[in-house]
Formats: structure tokens, C-alpha cells, sequence
């Protein structure tokens, strides 16, 4: 065989692969179109779930979801702000200690996650107390996705032009100044990337929560920031644990498939904000 | 060294380093960071002590994982291994095969559109995976393989695969993407055909970040708890060679166990010896992983 042959071979094969993978990846999102729809009734979104969530909608596991996730970015703004800004503008650009520091959020991001619930439950449920509930769930959380903040934040400070600092130093701007009127400002978009992309984190994470902050059945809604909240990830869980019954599968299908819009609308927005993150930097 | 450390920070317009209020608000900002990722490390580490003081190295090597009476983690350390380097096995023919095809021979406009897929689709959910997994894979595998059960390693190790490919092939892309263009013009140069540039020039030369693009793949694949522990199988017991069975593995040993053992006891320090061992091996799977990423990228 001479090498055009080889060549056409081997072309013909990985270009095979590429459409297997394509077909494969089609086809779980088409698998949840088909399965997750026929459980959308008349609302689906808006009814309590009843029976044991065999029946009814998911309204409150939904919210569940929303508040959880919400309460985790309040928590982990501040903090992925302000770190970051101390790594950029205090700390000099090729130091040591900065070095450290961003290997750490590395390591952060791939941790397990069943460690953050395993750790956070022992220290904000056993020794400050907390128990299983909504505050134990978003400061978890609110660790988890600190590095997904921190990494879109340093990028957008990173991508800002160094004449837009000279400038600002030739104005005379004190350090302060220098954050407040001009990296703030023109970071913004990438702040609401990082925002966005922790959101959808912590959207779909499953078991940093599911012995922390939810229990399944019998709540509604959680009357303060010591109970446990619903969430449609731990929903899923339960229902998907009993996969032999039609009817729990089903109401899991539609679980699943608002969990999954929830959280490819979110990763979208983020990436619609980020792109114009990028064309500002060029002008 | 007082030298070194000065010159960790920046020096303001006069030269001095006089910080603001705000300047000491983020420093404590940053300190809150330090202590969440170091205290989780000093956490695990603190706590399980108890276990290691009464089994000894035989909480890695002992079989039986008896609460109350025995910890022994083999089982769930075999079970993770196992279904680690299945998903690498099946996933690495499959994503490298895509990288290539991507980087070297799609149009730049597809080739965005492939790449945009792939990083959407590392960001679904753990439980969409696992959803999917005991709805088709585990009856697939019982049908196709004639088990008598399907919650099996082999699936947990499929089902890990194909969670872990878009990681894979877009990293492992980007590495592709990062030889340099007079490589391609060289090779080119000579005479070689594009498989012939691919295979002697391109794929050799990104090595080091392909090599990254695995470690972290494989870091994914190891911390991962709800998709396996819906389709594994949960029986704790050291599988030797025999891939269709049930097993278990360190992830989903403690998504199963976490609840019950809740905060005391040797039975939770025995989850965090687990636990502790997850984080030292994804953790130095990471940092060597992020070394040869960025020494491909430079």
C-alpha cells in the first residue's frame, strides 16, 4: 500500500470517529428532548410534586435549585473579587507567592466534589452547627465554585490593556481609584462571566449536597436559612434510584431536562458576555 | 529572604508600599480563599488520623470493610482504579482520533462550532450522566453482555468515558493547535503529506499537553460520585480481573456512606482516610497535569 492510500485510510477513519462522536453527543441531547417532554403536563413547572414525587410538577424543588445556587455566588463573590484583585493589583506579576496561589485554585477546581461536602458538612453542619440545611448547601457550594469565579475573574483583569493603567496612573490615580474607575469598569463583562459560569456549577452539582443541604421528601419550601431546601438535582437522584417504576423515571426525564436548560442557559449567557468581553479588549 | 518576599508585591506610585483600607479588605479576602483550600486539605488529614492510628497501613491494604468491626479500603481503591483506566483505555483512541480530525482537517468555522459543543457538553451535569446511564447503559450492557445485572465496573468505566470525552478531545485539540505554524510550513517543505506532518511533526511535539489533557481527564474521572454510584453497583469487594462485575469505588463509597456515619465516630474517620486518599491522588494528577499543559502552551 503506498502512503496515499495510508493517507486515506487513516483519513477516512478518525473523520468516522469525529461523526461517532458527533452522532453520540446528538443523541443524549435528542434522549433527553424525547424522554424529558412527554413529563411536561400543564404545569409541570408550577404544581408541588406529589406521591413522593411520583406525580405533580416540581415547582419547589426547582426554586429549590435557584436559591441554593444563588445563596452559593452571594457567599462567593466578595471573597473571588477581592482575592483576585489582591493576586493583580497588590501582588507583584511573577512572584512566588502569587504562583502558589494560582496553583491552589487549580487544585480547587478539580477537587472532588463529594470532598467539599464531605469536609463542609463537618465543619459548618458539626462544629458550627448548622445541621443539614440551606446555609450548610450554599457555603459548600460557595467554596466549590470559587475557583470557576476566580479563574474567569483574573482572566478579564489579565486581558485589560496595560495602557489603560498607564493611563490611570498618569492621571495620578491612587490604587483605589485605579480599581474603582477603570478596572472595575471594564471588567465588568467578565465578572458577569465568572458569575454566570459559577452559577451553572453550582446549578448541576449533585453530591456536595445531597447529605448537606436537601432532604427529599415532606418540605416545601425552606422557612429559614436553617432548613434543608429541595433541589431538582437530588429530585433526579432519588427518582433515578428507582428506575425499575415508569412513572418515577418519567417525572425524573422532566427533572432532568429543566435541569439541563437551566444550566446550557445559563454556560450560553456566560459566553454571549464573554465574547463581548473580548471585543472590547481589542478596540 | 525578607528580600524575596518583598518582592512578592507590587510597589505603589511613590514607591512604597502604603495600602489602603481596601488593600487590606482583599488581603483578608484572599486569606478566606488560603484557608478554604488549605483547610480542606488539613481537614482531611486531621480527621483521619483515628482511622490510620487503629488499622495502620491496613486501611489501604486490608479487604473488609466491616462498620464497627474493620475499614479496610482495597476494595474501593481497586474499584476506582479499574474504572479510572477503563474510561482512559476507551476514551483515548476516541478523543485523540477527534482532536486530530478537528484540528488538522476541519474549517475553521466548523472547527469553532465543534469546540463550542464539546466545552457545553463538560459542563452537563454528573446527574444527567448517571440519569442516562441506569436508563439505557446498565440494560444495554445486561442485554448485549448477558449479565445478570448491569450494574457493573465495565459500565461505570463506559459511562465515565463518555463524561470525560469533551474534556479530553478539546484539550487534547488545543495542544494540537498550539505547534507553531512553521512546523506545518517545514514539514510541508519536505514533502510530507498532512498524516505524515500529523504523525512524525504535530502529535510528537504536542506530547507534553496531550499528556495534561489525560492527567486531567483523569482527574474528572477519578473525583466523580453520582453517575458511578448510580450504575457500579455498590458491592464492596476487591473484583481482580473481572471487569463485569459489581464494584466500588472511593467516590461513590462515600456519596453511599456519608449519611450515615454524619460527623463522629471511627466510621467517618474511616470515609475521610478515603476521602483524604481521592485528594492526594487527584491533586498531584492536577498539578502534573497543569505543568505539561503549560509547557505545551508556551
Amino acid at each position: 500500500m503506498n502512503a496515499i492510500a495510508v493517507e486515506k485510510v487513516v483519513l477516512a477513519f478518525i473523520g468516522a470517529v469525529t461523526f461517532f462522536i458527533v452522532v453520540l453527543l446528538v443523541f443524549i441531547l435528542g434522549i433527553m428532548f424525547v424522554k424529558g417532554l412527554p413529563a411536561f403536563h400543564a404545569g409541570f413547572l408550577f404544581e408541588e410534586s406529589r406521591d413522593f414525587g411520583h406525580s405533580g410538577g416540581i415547582f419547589y424543588q426547582a426554586v429549590g435549585t435557584l436559591i441554593l445556587m444563588a445563596t452559593a455566588v452571594l457567599w462567593s463573590l466578595p471573597v473571588a473579587l477581592g482575592s483576585v484583585l489582591f493576586q493583580t493589583e497588590y501582588l507583584s506579576r511573577s512572584g512566588k507567592f502569587k504562583n502558589f496561589l494560582t496553583q491552589l485554585t487549580y487544585i480547587l477546581n478539580a477537587t472532588p466534589t463529594i470532598l467539599f461536602g464531605l469536609v463542609g458538612y463537618l465543619f459548618f453542619g458539626v462544629y458550627l452547627d448548622k445541621g443539614v440545611s440551606w446555609v450548610t448547601g450554599s457555603l459548600i457550594l460557595a467554596v466549590m465554585i470559587l475557583p470557576t469565579l476566580q479563574v474567569s475573574f483574573r482572566e478579564a483583569v489579565e486581558a485589560l490593556p496595560e495602557k489603560y493603567r498607564e493611563a490611570g496612573m498618569a492621571l495620578g490615580f491612587s490604587r483605589l481609584s485605579q480599581i474603582r474607575r477603570i478596572i472595575l469598569p471594564q471588567c465588568f463583562y467578565g465578572m458577569v462571566t465568572g458569575v454566570l459560569l459559577g452559577l451553572a456549577r453550582a446549578a448541576g452539582e449533585t453530591a456536595a449536597i445531597m447529605f448537606t443541604a436537601t432532604t427529599f421528601s415532606g418540605i416545601q419550601w425552606p422557612q429559614s436559612f436553617s432548613d434543608p431546601v429541595p433541589t431538582l438535582q437530588t429530585h433526579i437522584l432519588v427518582l433515578a434510584q428507582e428506575a425499575a417504576n415508569p412513572e418515577s423515571i418519567a417525572q425524573a426525564w422532566g427533572a432532568g431536562l429543566v435541569l439541563l436548560g437551566l444550566v446550557f442557559i445559563l454556560t450560553l449567557t456566560a459566553w454571549a458576555f464573554r465574547t463581548r468581553m473580548v471585543m472590547e479588549s481589542e478596540q | 529572604m525578607k528580600v524575596a518576599l518583598e518582592n512578592d508585591f507590587r510597589r505603589g506610585l511613590s514607591g512604597t508600599r502604603n495600602w489602603d483600607l481596601v488593600g487590606w479588605v482583599f488581603a483578608v479576602m484572599n486569606l478566606i480563599f488560603l484557608i478554604c483550600a488549605v483547610g480542606l486539605g488539613c481537614f482531611l488529614l486531621v480527621e483521619s488520623v483515628p482511622v490510620v492510628r487503629s488499622e495502620g497501613l491496613g486501611f489501604w491494604l486490608g479487604e473488609n470493610w466491616w462498620v464497627g468491626e474493620t475499614f479496610g479500603a482495597l476494595p474501593m481503591i481497586c474499584g476506582s482504579l479499574i474504572v479510572t483506566g477503563l474510561a482512559v483505555i476507551l476514551v483515548l483512541p476516541v478523543a485523540l482520533s477527534g482532536a486530530l480530525f478537528t484540528s488538522e482537517y476541519l474549517l475553521p468555522s466548523f472547527r469553532r462550532r465543534v469546540k463550542g459543543v464539546m466545552e457545553l457538553l463538560a459542563g452537563v451535569p454528573g446527574i444527567i450522566y448517571g440519569l442516562l446511564g441506569v436508563s439505557f447503559l446498565t440494560v444495554g450492557i445486561k442485554d448485549v453482555l448477558n449479565l445478570l445485572d448491569g450494574n457493573t465496573l465495565f459500565t461505570a468505566g463506559c459511562l465515565l468515558a463518555i463524561m470525560i470525552l469533551p474534556t479530553v478531545l478539546t484539550l487534547s485539540e488545543d495542544a494540537l493547535r498550539s505547534v507553531p505554524a512553521e512546523f506545518h510550513e517545514a514539514a510541508e517543505g519536505l514533502g510530507l503529506t498532512k498524516l505524515q506532518t500529523a504523525w512524525r511533526v504535530v502529535l510528537p511535539q504536542s506530547l507534553p499537553g496531550i499528556a495534561g489533557a489525560i492527567l486531567l481527564g483523569v482527574g474528572r474521572a477519578m473525583g466523580e460520585t453520582i453517575a458511578v454510584m448510580l450504575v457500579v453497583g455498590s458491592l464492596d469487594r476487591v473484583p481482580g480481573f473481572n471487569f463485569f462485575v459489581s464494584g466500588q469505588t472511593i467516590p461513590s463509597k462515600l456519596g453511599r456512606e456519608a449519611a450515615e456515619a454524619l460527623g463522629s465516630g471511627l466510621h467517618w474517620s474511616a470515609l475521610m482516610g478515603l476521602g483524604l486518599t481521592l485528594f492526594l491522588v487527584v491533586a498531584i494528577l492536577t498539578f502534573c497535569g497543569n505543568i505539561f499543559i503549560r509547557r505545551s502552551s508556551q
